[in-house]
């Protein structure tokens, strides 16, 4: 695959106001020479090796297999990156850019508060100015992750407008931009938005999915039959999914967000027949929108896939059919991390919860001696007020109550 | 201030269709037209209108919130050409146009009468067959341009012809207040050479910044100051102030 394609079939592409055009040319030019540079590659493996501690392992998940009786189930531990998920590769390689483009400050987006620490983490480490700016609903939802960032040094802007969640946060970020684009980087984290963000995204991305290629070939199994990720705007998947697109196989799955079930504002599902082309935010894509085009509300219990766009190269891969869409309500999402955390030790953040959700249904769905690999994206420690409170809400209340408390 | 009413600068005056309602976006029109305004020009509010600051962005969420249609819009530019034969430019974002598909979006607006179409995010080379779409119904498409722009991309816009450019004087989103300086002023100066002419906005809040423009360009354009202006009649007056309140502020622009 090009590392620089600007449209995906019909998506994609760049609709900005004339005042961000130069500066995405200088980003799409600076993007294609950063990463033909072996001096800055190699920059970025050692950073990954030393800081986000990369490679992530890929764990052969055998108790949940046995249990459900059906195909293996392998699953890539992003959420052991530095930091609790896979942002860290993306704003990574980002924040090396921006520092090679000689900027001094780094201003981003963040939904689940993943992307933010992420960025900050980063910002901290290679000496960059950084603010975040979040949804006020997400920062109620996420509270854990705006205190990391705030230890990071980072300013967290609360986001007031729209619906106060991630698509709110990114039209403020590009706010702030079109003003400051002088000497400021907008590390943007998804796979979306005008070009070059979706190919640099995925590119930066990419290194989750040859990972797991090297992690395959060396384990017992024989073949991968379908890989499964979440898909909010996208980042987590197309960087899994990448070197098997162009290939006709393994089966690639991705999961949105169900939310409370159908109908207008309960979940997220854009590539269902609920989804329309449209441009918003500077890339045309697959959108939750009303008859007028405008943008509708969206749910999910998980603040990352809760946004109404998808990155326009999934939105080609789905519709061309080399990528399969499915969706997981919250409810399932929640039995997917009880399951995987009795079942295996570890804990899935809301977002990966719904993969594994997915991934559940298809170990039985495939049978025996088939292998699966799913992208465990994040981990759930964020999500302990949301798990907490829908798993075991009394006791946690109590408990809240008593710390509330104790704190003077 | 001016003195020599024959002189006066040109005023390009914004407002929001279904702001605070359909009924008081009309009555705002009326106003605006009244105190002198040249011409209109009338946003079409979208859900995430990332070009625009804090004012106008809550402007279009209450109007959506009370339910805005963009089919309404298009009706309101019918009646306020009834009341009035001034030139009325529809501003929105791409979403909407691509949503109507883009020449049903520019035959639909000149049917209701508008004089030109101001969409920021569709640009020259990547407008979705915007120009040509404008070209085809007989409307004037108005390229957003900011200083910085390059010499040769600035030449590439022009070849579409335009009847009126839009030089945003800053970069940055519509709100604040913009200093008029040697370089907006000097790039105003850059646009004389191409046929267009040229209306000029962004932060414009004073008579005195409109006195200072008049020697660059054709227009000036005051956005987000008659919005708050607006906001600030139908909180105190009730929507009898709203016509009143635009009428002031375009008096109070031109220095009468
Ligand atoms: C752990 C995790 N997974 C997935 C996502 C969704 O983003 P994307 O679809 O870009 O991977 C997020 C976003 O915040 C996240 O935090």
């Amino acid at each position: 695959m090009d590392k620089y394609n600007n449209f995906f079939g019909d998506f994609g592409g760049r609709y900005v106001p004339e005042v961000l055009r130069a500066p995405l040319i200088e980003l799409e030019n600076a993007y294609k020479d950063a990463v033909e540079d072996p001096d800055f590659l190699a920059e970025l493996a050692e950073f990954q090796h030393t800081f986000i501690g990369r490679p992530t392992p890929l764990l052969h998940a055998v108790n949940a297999s046995t249990e459900l009786g059906g195909a293996d189930i392998y699953i890539k531990l992003e959420g052991l990156a530095n930091t609790g998920a896979h942002k860290i590769n993306n704003a990574a390689g980002q924040a090396l850019l921006a520092k090679r483009m000689g900027k001094k400050r780094i201003i981003a987006e963040t939904g689940a508060g993943q992307h933010g620490v992420a960025t900050a983490s980063a910002c901290a480490k290679l000496g960059l100015e950084c603010v975040i700016y979040m949804g006020t609903e997400d920062i109620r939802r996420q509270r854990p992750n705006v205190y990391w960032m705030e230890l990071f040094g980072a300013e967290v802007r609360g986001v007031e407008s729209g619906s106060r969640t991630l698509k709110d946060a990114v039209n403020e970020a590009f706010r702030d931009w079109t003003a400051s684009y002088r000497d400021t980087h907008y590390l943007l984290g998804s796979a979306l938005g005008p070009s070059p963000f979706p190919d640099m995204v995925r590119e930066f991305q990419s290194v989750i999915g040859n990972e797991v290629s090297e992690q395959f070939a060396a384990s017992e199994a024989e073949q991968i039959d379908a890989m499964v990720a979440c898909v909010g705007g996208g980042s987590n998947a197309i960087g899994f999914f990448s070197p098997y697109i162009e290939a006709g196989a393994p089966r690639l799955i991705g999961v949105e967000a169900g939310g409370r079930g159908e109908g207008r504002g309960n979940n997220a599902v854009r590539m269902d027949d609920t989804g329309r082309p449209g441009i918003v935010q500077g890339y045309k894509s697959c959108f939750l929108l009303d008859e007028d085009g405008q943008v509708l509300p969206t749910h999910s219990i998980s603040a990352g896939l809760d946004y109404p766009g998808i990155g326009p190269q999934l939105a080609e891969l789905g519709r061309s059919g080399r990528l399969e869409f499915q969706s997981a309500t919250d409810d399932e999402a929640l039995e997917a991390l009880k399951f995987f955390a009795r079942t295996e030790g570890i804990i899935f953040a809301m977002e990966s919860a719904h993969a594994g959700a997915a991934a559940i249904g298809l170990a039985k769905e495939l049978g025996k001696g088939r292998n699966i690999v799913v992208n465990m994206s994040g981990r759930g420690d964020k999500d302990i007020f949301i798990s907490a409170a829908a798993l075991d809400g009394a006791n946690w209340k109590d408990f809240l109550q008593e710390e509330a408390g104790r704190i003077r | 201030m001016m003195k020599d009413t024959a002189e006066k600068m040109k005023l390009v005056t914004h407002f929001i269709a279904g702001y605070p309602s359909l009924e008081a976006s009309f009555d705002t029109a009326k106003g605006l037209i009244d105190g002198g305004a040249y011409a209109l020009e009338m946003q079409m509010p979208f859900s995430d209108p990332s070009a625009d600051g804090p004012v106008i962005e809550s402007a279009c969420r209450k109007a959506l919130e009370a339910g805005f249609r963009v089919g309404e819009g298009f009706k309101l530019i019918e009646r306020i050409k009834a009341y009035a034969d001034v030139p009325l430019y529809v501003m929105s974002y791409s979403a909407l146009v691509f949503n109507m598909v883009v020449q049903g979006f520019a035959d639909r607006a000149l049917a209701a009468g508008a004089a030109g179409l101001i969409i920021p995010d569709l640009t020259p080379g990547t407008d979705e067959g915007l120009y040509e779409a404008g070209r085809r119904a007989g409307i004037d498409v108005v390229p957003v341009v900011v200083p910085g722009v390059s010499d040769e991309r600035l030449s590439e816009i022009m070849a579409e012809k335009p009847d009126w450019v839009y030089l945003a004087l800053r970069s940055g989103i519509t709100g604040s207040y913009t200093e008029l300086d040697a370089e907006n002023l000097g790039f105003l100066d850059r646009l004389k050479k191409y046929d267009a002419k040229i209306m000029a906005g962004f932060g414009i809040c004073t008579p005195e910044q409109i006195e200072t423009l008049k020697p660059h360009c054709d227009a000036a354009i005051a956005g987000s100051f008659i919005v708050n202006r607006l906001s600030e009649a139908s909180t105190e007056k009730g929507g009898s102030g709203i016509m009143h309140a635009a009428k002031d502020a375009v008096e109070y622009l031109l220095g009468e």
